[in-house]
This record gives C-alpha cells, structure tokens and sequence, in this order.
C-alpha cells in the first residue's frame, strides 16, 4: 500500500493537467470573481473630489469626509475631463470644493459645494449624500455652538442644548452576510476541489487499459490496500491544493483564516468527500468521457445550488433546499463560518460530519465495485 | 562413483485448468508440469489460451475448475504466497511511462515484498543484467520499444522468483533487443529460475527451451521434452540438391516430397535406409550432387501436425 502511495504521488506531481484544473485554475477564478465583485463596490463608499482652494479649510474637509469613505482626489485642472467620466458612466459622483472656500467659511457666508451626480445611481450616491449631509451638520453645530459661546452659554450649556433628542445604540449581531473575498475564495476553492474526481477516474481507467492493474494484482498486492493506497495521494493532494488557495486569499486578498484548528478538520472532511465520491465515480461510469460530464453535473450544478457563486441566502428558495443535499454547501458554509463569523471546531464539527458521510458513500460504492471493476480488468 | 543428480522436483503442476468468459469456453481442459530449473515452451496460435492460463498462473484470474500446484501447494489458497515465488511479464508493457526506470524498479520490487537496501541491491543487479544502468534515471517514454521490454521483464525479478513466466516477451522488438532478452532468460534459467515462455514463434521455444506444451482451443494437445516431440510428431526427411534434377526421385522408401529452393524435401519413414537407396540412385544416374543430407524435423512441423493448418481468428 505504502508503495502504491509513493507512486501515485510521483505521478501526480508529474501531471500537468492535475496543476491546471486544480491550481491554476481556481486562482484565476478567485482573481475573476474578486474583481468582479470588489470593483461593484459591494463595501466601501468612494467620492471623486476636485479641490480648486487647496486651503487648510478645504484640506480639513476632505479629511472628515475621509474619515466616514474613500475620497479621491483628482487634478484641478482638469475638471471638464472627470465631468466627462460621470457622462461616460465611469464615475457616479464628483465633489468640487470651488476656490474661495476657506475664506467664505471665515467670512461667515454659506460656502457652496457642487456635487456634480449621475441620476441613474442613485444606489451608489445615497451613502455619499448621507455622508456629505453629515458632514455640512457638523459644520452647522460648529457655528451654533460658537452662537451660544458669543451669546455667553457656557459649554455644557450648549452642548444640551444642541443634543438630539434621540439617541441609536449600535448592537453587533452575526449574519449570513460576507464580504467578497469570504464568499469567492472558499467558493472557488471548494468548485475545484471536486475537480479532482476527473484526475481520479483518468488514473484507473488508465491503469486498467494499459495492464497495469492485472500486473500489480499479480504481485499479491490485496485489493483493498491498492483501493486505499490509490486513495490516500488524492486525499493529500486536495488537502494541498485548500492550503495553497487559502494562502493565496489570504495573502493576495487579506483573507481572514480565524480559527486553524477548525480550518483543518473542514479541508480534512472536504478532501475525504472529494475525493471519495470520485473513487466511487471511478468504479461506477463505464468510461472518461461519462467521467467527464458526471464531474461538469457535480461540481457546477453543486456549485450553484451550493452557494459556491453566490451568497445562499441570495438564491431562490428552492435551490437552497437542494443545496442542503451537496456536500459543497456543507464546506462553503462552514468554512464562511470560520472565515468571516469566527466559529471554532465545536461550531463546524456538524458540517464535517456531513461532508465525512458523503465521502463514506463513495468509498462504499468503490468498495463495492471493485471486484468487478478487477474482473473486467484481467480479462 | 559419482553420486547420481537429484531428480528435479516438480516445481509447478496445471491439472485440468477450466475457465469461460461468458459462452466463450477459453480453457478447457489444460494440464501440465514444470520441473524445478526447467525451461518450458507455451506454444499455441492467437486465441489458443496461452495468456490466459498465464493469468491464472499469475493470479489475475480464478479459473472456473482445475488446480495449480506451486511446490505442492494450492495457488487459489494463498495467492500471496504463491505471488513470492512467481514473476510474471505480462504481454503489454505494463510500467509507468511518466516515471524513470528506477522508480517503476522500486514500485515493483515494494509490491512484490522486496524492501530496503535489499531492494537498492536488486535494482542494481538487474539493471546490469538488462544493460540499463546509464539510463535507469530516465522516464521509461523515452525508451525505445526493446528497452521498455527489458525493464518490463527486470520488474517481474527482483523478488528472486523460482518461476518466472513470459507472456510473449519479445512482440514488436527489434532483434538486437531481442537476443538481449534471449540471453538474460538464458542466464536466469542457468541460475535456477525456472521459465515458462509463451510464445506462437516456433524458433523461440527451439532456441530457448527445453520442453514445451502445445495448446490448441484451450486445450494441451500435447507435452514434453522438445526432443520426443520432434520424434513422436516431425516428420524424418532428407535433403537432396543435386544439378539438373528437375523431379523428385522416385522410390519405396519416399513417401513425400515437396519442392524447396534448389533442391527437394524427401519424407520418409527410414532415413538411413533412404539415404543408402539415394546414393545408389545417385551413383546410378552420375547425379552431380551438391548436397545430401538428413533434415531434423522441426517445431513448425510439429505444431502444424498437432493444430492442423487451417486458419484461425
């Protein structure tokens, strides 16, 4: 078994085509999906903003307003062309901060900004004019608390005085929401995980037209130790090809692991689910080419239902409730979970066990089969 | 007075081989032994059962009835067992294309029990003996076709096996390969390892082996020692070339003739007393006689008397 283990391993290693789809491709998919949906602006708020007072005061406003989103800054002078931007619809809003602003604000008068905008995005301006709203009120409380310094209320006094009647308490509460980099790494990582099953069903299908199996049967090598030993070098590789995406998230995008621990027990299960529904795939099509498209049906039927692509709780109802039934939900949720909601090892071991049972069934039907898979490959 | 030699023991007995692949009855009735040190000819044309029965032998195959007796002991029994003591070269290159010599060497000799610095030593032997040492770190896709034979049967010996069988070793190499491969079974064979050489190329089992079985639609037609072969089924011959002789002489004592190159085949059942009455014929008629001589029967003759010479699928 031990050599069989060392063997296959030299051979995955010297498979090209195993490096793309298991690799290379899912990286590009994550490189993919992230800008997609990192550039809709699925988190932050960002303001273009043309400063042509370069003053203190206009600096001090741009440092407010940055505080609450992202400003950037473009070049005064070339105003026309960033107006030309929202006609082409590449930016949805523009702040001018005109010239004279800082001495208008010390002379008292109001100051004028013009937020130039795109009325069709009005999904993407409402957070900026919430912000900017904000931001005149605060200018507004200034003057009033310097008023009542000037009429002679003292601080406090102005203070409630000005005070809003109602006050929000924030709460923190968890939710199914994630950012895009929780959602597309491990949905991406989980997609081609199941990939493996076409690596898998190509290695015995090979090893039987070829002889090979009717060779290493000769040797008295017992059935279930070639089973196992043929198994085992996917189950590594999967686990190896989770660690390196989940490294590229994390290091490329700023993916947060949480807890390793509950990290491991998850990509322990989904290696053993992968990769025991592909054994089971193995003995079961008559050939490649029924490997190939049962492989299409699991991995991206199982995706979508899933929530591999998106968010589960975005998808029609009854696609969730097929997802319950892929092993897919059951690794992108957990590993959601640990990434994005801090769950530990107690929280995910429900999730594990699922994934362990799918791997199970497939190792029972390859278990199963395999005589007669051994018949049809001896004669 | 010398101690008289041990008689070989028999190392290896078929009885009765049966085995059908649905209606299609592949062995019938197949029985044979091996000698210990022996080097025994599988001949049969295409379809005959040749690489079955090497199947069952090997363990790939259960056979429907019948036993093989390895040392005495029931193969079907202990397969594993048995697997210690038998290499078996399949028909197929069956070695890992993508991995070197070395490593296909090192996956074989684990599979077969052989470990260790025991197995470093093993791979070492026998790269010398297949003359593949330089080239044993190279993928084995590299290799030309005699090469990839040579490591194909080097991976069925490293476990030191007492009966190795070749299921057609040398299919589509060149002759230089070829007689490579001759010379290592020979050289195994002086070791003690006993051979099994399935074959349908008659040369091969005369060059290589001293008995032979003949099998015929899963079933032995015949065995034994290739001599009392040629004997019980060839046919005694002469052969005469002489200038001019347009026919075949005529005699009593010919009962057959054919036409080969320059000269004639003669068949007859007394080879010296033939012989005696064609030098009369000779001297009588001023033959100009360029050769005369006794043709040993051959295998081909043999296998054809046996099998019949009617064509096969």
């Amino acid at each position: 078994m031990f050599a069989i283990i060392i063997k296959e391993l030299k051979l995955i290693r010297k498979d090209k085509r195993s490096f793309l789809f298991l690799l290379l491709m899912p990286a590009l998919f994550i490189v993919m999906f992230s800008s997609f949906y990192g550039g809709s602006g699925s988190g932050a708020v960002t303001l273009h903003a043309v400063d042509q007072d370069q003053s203190a005061a206009s600096r001090e406003l741009i440092g407010r307003m940055d505080r609450a989103m992202e400003v950037k800054l473009d070049d005064p002078s070339s105003l026309e062309e960033q107006l030309g931007k929202i006609r082409k619809g590449q930016y949805s809003a523009l702040l001018v901060i005109p010239a004279g602003f800082e001495s208008g604000l010390k002379q008292g008068k109001a100051s004028s900004l013009q937020l130039y905008e795109d009325p069709s995005a009005q999904a993407a301006l409402a957070p900026v004019q919430a912000i900017l709203d904000s931001i005149s009120n605060q200018y507004r409380d200034q003057k009033l608390a310097a008023a009542f310094a000037a009429m002679g209320a003292a601080g406090t006094r102005a203070d409630q005085i000005m005070a809003s009647p109602i006050h929000i308490e924030s709460i923190p509460t968890s939710s199914d929401h994630l950012g895009y980099v929780d959602q597309v790494v491990p949905g991406m990582t989980v997609m081609f995980v199941f990939f493996i099953i076409i690596t898998m069903t190509r290695r015995f299908f090979e090893e039987k037209k070829t002889g090979l199996l009717s060779r290493i049967r000769s040797t008295g090598i017992k059935p279930l130790h070639y089973l196992i030993g043929m198994w085992i070098p996917f189950v590594l590789t999967v686990i190896a090809q989770c660690v390196v995406l989940f490294a590229f998230g994390r290091y490329v995008y700023g993916l947060k692991l949480g807890d390793i621990a509950a990290l491991a027990v998850i990509v322990v299960a989904l290696s053993v689910a992968g990769t025991g529904i592909g054994l089971g795939l193995s003995f079961l099509v008559p050939g490649e080419s029924a490997a190939m498209v049962i492989t299409q049906v699991i991995s991206m039927g199982g995706a979508m239902a899933g929530g591999l692509w998106m968010p589960s709780y975005l998808l029609p109802k009854f696609l969730q409730t097929i997802g319950l039934f892929t092993p897919q939900f059951w690794a992108q949720h957990s590993l959601q979970n640990v990434f994005a909601h801090g769950a530990h090892t107690g929280d995910i071991l429900g999730a594990a066990a699922i994934l362990l049972i799918f791997g199970a069934a497939g190792l029972l039907v390859a278990f199963l089969r395999l005589p007669g898979f051994l018949r049809s490959a001896a004669s | 007075m010398k101690p008289a030699a041990a008689k070989p023991e028999t190392l290896l007995e078929v009885s009765h081989l049966k085995k059908a692949y649905g209606k299609k009855q592949a062995l019938k009735n197949v029985s044979f032994a091996l000698k210990e040190g022996s080097s025994f000819g599988f001949l049969g044309p295409n379809g005959a059962g040749k690489s079955t029965t090497m199947k069952i032998l090997a363990g790939i195959v259960k056979a429907d009835s019948g036993s093989v007796r390895l040392l005495g002991r029931d193969i079907a029994r202990d397969p594993r067992a048995a697997s210690r003591h038998i290499g078996y070269v399949p028909q197929e290159i069956t070695l890992y294309e993508k991995l070197s010599a070395y490593d296909n060497l090192v996956f074989f000799g684990q599979a077969y029990g052989v470990a260790g610095n025991d197995l470093k030593r093993r791979i070492g032997e026998v790269l010398e003996k297949t003359g593949l040492r330089d080239r044993a770190r190279d993928e084995v896709q590299t290799y030309s076709g005699g090469m990839k034979r040579r490591i194909n049967i080097a991976a069925a010996m490293l476990h030191r096996p007492k009966l190795l069988i070749l299921d057609e070793p040398t299919v589509g190499i060149d002759p230089q390969s070829r007689n490579h491969i001759f010379e290592m079974i020979r050289e195994l064979n002086r070791e003690g390892v006993t051979i099994l050489y399935s074959t349908h190329y008659m040369e091969e089992v005369e060059a290589l082996c001293s008995e032979a079985a003949i099998l015929d639609q899963g079933t032995v037609m015949t065995h034994g020692p290739l001599g009392e072969l040629l004997e019980r089924y060839g046919n005694r011959s002469i052969y005469l070339e002489a200038a001019g002789l347009a026919e075949p002489p005529r005699d009593p004592l010919i009962r057959g003739f054919r036409k080969e190159g320059s000269g004639w085949i003669l068949e007859t059942p007394s080879v010296d007393e033939a012989m005696q009455h064609l030098l009369g014929l000779a001297t009588r008629n001023r033959w100009s006689v360029k050769r005369l001589e006794v043709v040993r029967p051959s295998l081909e003759q043999v296998f054809l008397t046996v099998t019949g010479t009617a064509l096969r699928d």
